[in-house]
């Protein structure tokens, strides 16, 4: 009876690892099929022409990296200090598991929120109207409780006895955060940001109302009325106008570009992903 | 219980020390001297409370959640728990060696230097003054001095032991807690600590908690027992070790005696 539960249970896991896996390479297939055509050495160096169904993508790259550039600056001492604040400064248990609650609460909401919130705030309030910078803080935002929540799984994988250890030398609280707890956690900060961004480089909603337009600009050189192109924006604008054939396979082009972009992020993160899980057998 | 150190300069002392976790009393009256230039063996039971009691003496108990410690504790003379004193100050004053060797991720310099040169400036020739000094100190020069850019988690058990010995002497505290310092060691590695225990304490006060009462009655110039009466950690004898271990009069000692001596 136990047996054959057992192998129930093996075939069940084992028939949705293979959906998983089929679904997952259906779609890079699919994505890859289709916009191979595009990809040229043109297409990453030419600016758009003809509304998209000419030209190349090289704006659109810039303009995420600036984007996810200031996601990443703004984030990741945020992240710290707040893992920080967690870790070392907050005593009681309570306001932990609050800070935690409000953190997985935060990872949850949809990216739309925090773009109206980005546009209230930066575009209305600021008066920055569509701007690289508004963008680049709203994608923090959306990012912060990924990193924190890495920082500090990172951080609580670091062995007590450490930390007992520095306080017993005589350091203070902020000379065992930086001397442990900082040297021990950056490589949850690196895979945490990589993470992170990886989920902020294709997110439309957030910086749609913020910092993107579809075509026009090219590097930023100020802050107000400063838009950027963006990957996922032009994907959003070239599926609505896909019926021509030419738009379609730039469309897929840019969707390969984008998928690329994140999947080398997610590699990037892996190896101190797996150094954190190496240490924490320690 | 209480014994009073006579003619001696009496560095560390308690003085009806209470420590409870949330509601629980688990240790009640300790009151014990540590004079200059002797080892304080403690020793008793697992659970009677030594390793939280030695904890008290440099304020590390404060890292355990919901542990309160009421009564006195003084270093040459001054209250450890003066609101004008500077905690951090005090833990570098009374150094503490753990049970388990506990060496940074860094090389074996870096561990050495890991608190000296963040609590006091040091130039270049003087972190390798130091380093080479307080190796020396802890015979460890000779083993490392080859590979001291190395990691120092490649080392024995025993030398990293020994590595965290210098670590502490580097910081130049005048008292060292040693929470069972050879448990996790080998017999060779234990004698090793064991001589350098003697040889430091003309510099040092040493208090050592131990389970291992050879160790105990061997080195220690004094001991004091502590062990559960009425549930609740007591010092219920203490003097000097010859004297204790000969005619032990508690009798929670004269048990413990017992069961370690059959064991």
């Amino acid at each position: 009876m136990r047996r054959g539960l057992d192998i129930v249970m093996g075939c069940v896991a084992g028939g949705c690892l293979l959906a998983c896996l089929t679904i997952s390479t259906g779609l890079v297939w699919s994505i890859a099929r289709r916009g191979w055509g595009a990809l040229s050495f043109s297409f990453f160096t030419e600016q758009i022409a003809l509304v998209g169904a000419s030209g190349g993508i090289l704006w659109n790259l810039v303009g995420t990296t600036v984007l996810l550039s200031t996601a990443f600056l703004a984030c990741a001492p945020l992240a710290v200090s707040l893992a920080l604040m967690e870790r070392v400064w907050l005593r009681s248990e309570s306001m932990k598991k609050a800070l935690r609650l409000g953190l997985y609460t935060a990872n949850g909401l949809p990216s739309i929120v925090f773009g109206l919130f980005g546009f209230l705030v930066f575009v209305q309030w600021c008066g920055w109207g569509k701007s690289w910078l508004a963008g680049g803080l709203v994608l923090a935002m959306s990012m912060l409780p990924t990193v924190t929540l890495v920082v500090l799984e990172r951080m609580a994988a670091i062995p007590q006895r450490y930390i007992a250890a520095a306080t017993g030398l005589g350091l203070s609280q902020s000379q065992v955060a930086w001397a442990v707890l900082l040297k021990q956690s950056w490589g949850g900060l690196i895979s945490g940001s990589l993470l992170g961004l990886a989920r902020a480089a294709g997110e439309t909603a957030p910086i749609m109302f913020t910092a993107t337009i579809f075509a026009g600009v090219t590097f930023p050189k100020g802050v107000v009325e400063n838009p950027v192109l963006t990957l996922p924006y032009h994907i959003f604008i070239l599926a609505q106008d896909s019926f021509a054939a030419g738009v379609e396979t730039k469309m897929w082009g840019t969707a390969l570009v984008l998928l690329g972009l994140v999947f080398s992020m997610s590699v990037a993160a892996l190896p101190s992903r797996l150094y954190l899980h190496e240490e924490s057998d320690v | 219980m209480f014994e009073n150190i006579p003619c001696k300069n009496i560095v560390l002392e308690t003085l009806n020390l209470e420590v409870q976790v949330r509601e629980r009393t688990i240790l009640q009256n300790i009151s014990l001297q540590v004079a200059s230039g002797e080892i304080l063996g403690i020793i008793g039971p697992s659970g009677a409370g030594k390793s939280t009691l030695l904890r008290c003496f440099n304020r590390l108990s404060e890292l355990t959640p919901g542990l309160r410690v009421r009564g006195e504790v003084r270093l040459m003379g001054s209250s450890i728990y003066a609101p004008e004193l500077d905690v951090n100050v005090l833990r570098a004053r009374v150094g503490m060696l753990f049970q388990e060797p506990v060496v940074f991720p860094v090389d074996i310099r870096e561990n050495v230097l890991f608190g000296a040169r963040r609590l006091r400036k040091l130039s270049k020739g003087e972190q390798d003054e130091l380093v080479e000094s307080k190796l020396r100190e802890v015979a460890l020069w000779e083993e490392v001095r080859d590979r001291l850019k190395q990691p120092a988690a490649k080392l024995s058990v025993g030398q990293q032991q020994r590595l965290c010995l210098a670590r502490t002497l580097a910081v130049r505290p005048e008292v060292l807690l040693m929470d069972e310092p050879t448990s996790a060691l080998d017999p060779r590695s234990t004698s090793a600590i064991e001589e350098l225990l003697l040889e430091m304490k003309s510099r040092h006060s040493i208090v050592l908690v131990t389970h291992n009462l050879r160790q105990a009655r061997q080195i220690s110039d004094r001991v004091a027992v502590v062990c559960l009466r009425n549930g609740v950690g007591q010092i219920v004898e203490q003097g000097e070790s010859a004297a204790v271990f000969n005619a032990p009069s508690a009798p929670e000692f004269r048990d413990y005696l017992g069961q370690a001596s059959g064991m």
